[in-house]
């Protein structure tokens, strides 16, 4: 079609907890477009409903449930390792035909905990302290889906604890409840946000004018080269010549102090700059930092997915308008 | 009391019959017309506002989201001529979104699997 955009995209890194890629030739509003509904819209499953049999802690029964529903919740597809797009097997609650709740569009957690039933079995240097209940206490009804208990191999090998901590109980204390948990967005509520950062910064372009800096003695350069705090630039052992370090467009975030640095030294000031950064209007760094609930590739994607969903839909809507 | 629904920000509510797209045309400015998208926020209008300023048979094209706590934005389209219709540039502009969108997801399944590629070779390599 007549103006598409055929946007590029490159990763720099891919964790299952962090992804780092960059996105180019394409416009701000797409960039903006897509960190909105990673943070926004992507579904996820959280805990939506709790009913309790019995709480006898020093938290009351909204308070826990409030805590339920912030925990970051997983889905694994039966072939894969990854944390997963939940979108492809579940449904949103009112868009299922079921009475009051299915497998298609919930799952079911349930925990049982009661301290003198476990007191006799912990370490006896354990006895006497409070005992922890953990995400690793809920049992799940779908094996697929568990709570994302640590963000990474090793959050997991540092933490004491063998879990996210829900509540901490003492003597003749008993918690018992079922929480379902059901698909949502973060529209609807911020539990249901998949990410914990997603950013994007633009490229810088920086560029060096060969001339002007020629007038430049050594000293100067090298007050050029500490006044910004990012540590961008260098001298060239060879050529004595200023040039930028290897990865300074990923590290340079705040370059005003080269401006003010730069007008100090200038002999008038309408010359031009040494050296100019400026920052790309097509080029982004994109970072996105996953709470532990899916994989960060699989948010990119499930994003875009939604997108490509949304804008599907409102073809659909205004060729109708076209008819009427 | 006076909280609205949670989900009163992005779906539709259909006890008064809201539509997702509402159009009418402009009575003093020629080829012109202002549509009404309900339940949408700034991530589809300003992608939509970018596309329809690259096309050439667009005049003017321009969205306001009122205010914070309602949910809609009005979306003004003026075309070049009367043989364009606003609805027309609308589709368009709506179709080459999609498919760079679409663009963007192989774009980016491309990238997972190149980068995956490399870092096996690396270490390997080790």
């Amino acid at each position: 079609m007549p103006h598409q955009r055929f946007p590029k995209i490159k990763i720099i890194s891919s964790a299952p907890q962090e992804i780092q890629f960059i996105l180019s030739d394409t416009d701000t509003s797409v960039a903006n477009a897509l960190r909105r509904i990673m943070i926004g819209e992507t579904p996820t499953l959280a805990i939506d409903l709790v009913e309790f049999h019995e709480n006898s802690t020093v938290l009351n029964d909204e308070y826990m449930a409030h805590r339920l529903g912030m925990i970051p919740i997983r889905y694994q597809a039966p072939d894969s390792f990854k944390g997963g797009d939940c979108n492809v097997a579940f449904l949103p609650h009112r868009e299922c035909v079921c009475y009051d709740r299915c497998p298609r569009c919930s799952v079911e957690f349930e925990l049982d905990v009661d301290f003198d039933q476990v007191n006799p079995t912990r370490a006896d240097d354990e006895v006497l302290a409070p005992l922890t209940v953990t995400s690793r206490d809920l049992k799940s009804n779908n094996e697929g889906v568990e709570p994302a208990h640590f963000l990474n191999q090793d959050e997991q090998d540092e933490s004491q604890d063998e879990g996210i901590a829900i509540v901490k109980m003492g003597p003749g204390q008993r918690l018992k409840f079922k929480a379902i948990a059901r698909m949502g967005i973060s529209k609807e509520h911020a539990k249901w946000c998949p990410v914990a950062v997603a950013t994007y910064r633009f490229w810088p372009v920086i560029t060096i004018n060969e001339e002007q800096c020629s007038t430049l003695t050594m000293e100067q350069k090298m007050e050029i080269v500490d006044c910004c705090s990012d540590r961008i630039l260098e001298i060239d052992e060879v050529t004595g010549n200023l040039q930028a370090v290897e990865n300074a467009h990923e590290l340079a975030t705040f370059t005003e102090d080269l401006k003010f640095t730069q007008n100090a030294m200038k002999k008038n000031p309408e010359d031009d700059d040494f050296v100019t950064v400026v920052q790309s209007t097509d080029r982004f760094l994109f970072s996105v930092e996953s709470t532990g609930a899916m994989d960060a590739d699989e948010i990119v994607l499930s994003a875009l997915r939604v997108l490509k969903e949304r804008l599907n839909y409102l073809a659909q809507e205004v060729d109708n308008l076209k008819d009427l | 009391m006076n909280a609205p629904e949670r989900a009163s920000s992005f779906l539709l509510d259909e006890d008064i019959g809201e539509v997702k797209v509402t159009y009418s045309a402009d009575t003093k400015v020629s080829n012109a017309g202002t549509f009404r998208f309900n339940k949408e926020d700034h991530t589809v209008a300003n992608i939509l506002r970018m596309q329809l300023l690259r096309d050439p048979m667009v005049r003017f094209a321009g969205y306001i989201h009122p205010h914070p706590l309602v949910h809609f934005f009005d979306f003004k389209i003026q075309t070049n001529s009367s043989t364009v219709a606003p609805q027309e540039v609308l589709s368009s502009a709506i179709e080459d979104l999609s498919n760079e969108t679409d663009h963007l997801i192989t774009a980016f399944t491309d990238a997972l699997d190149d980068w995956k590629k490399e870092n096996e070779k690396g270490v390997m390599g080790l």
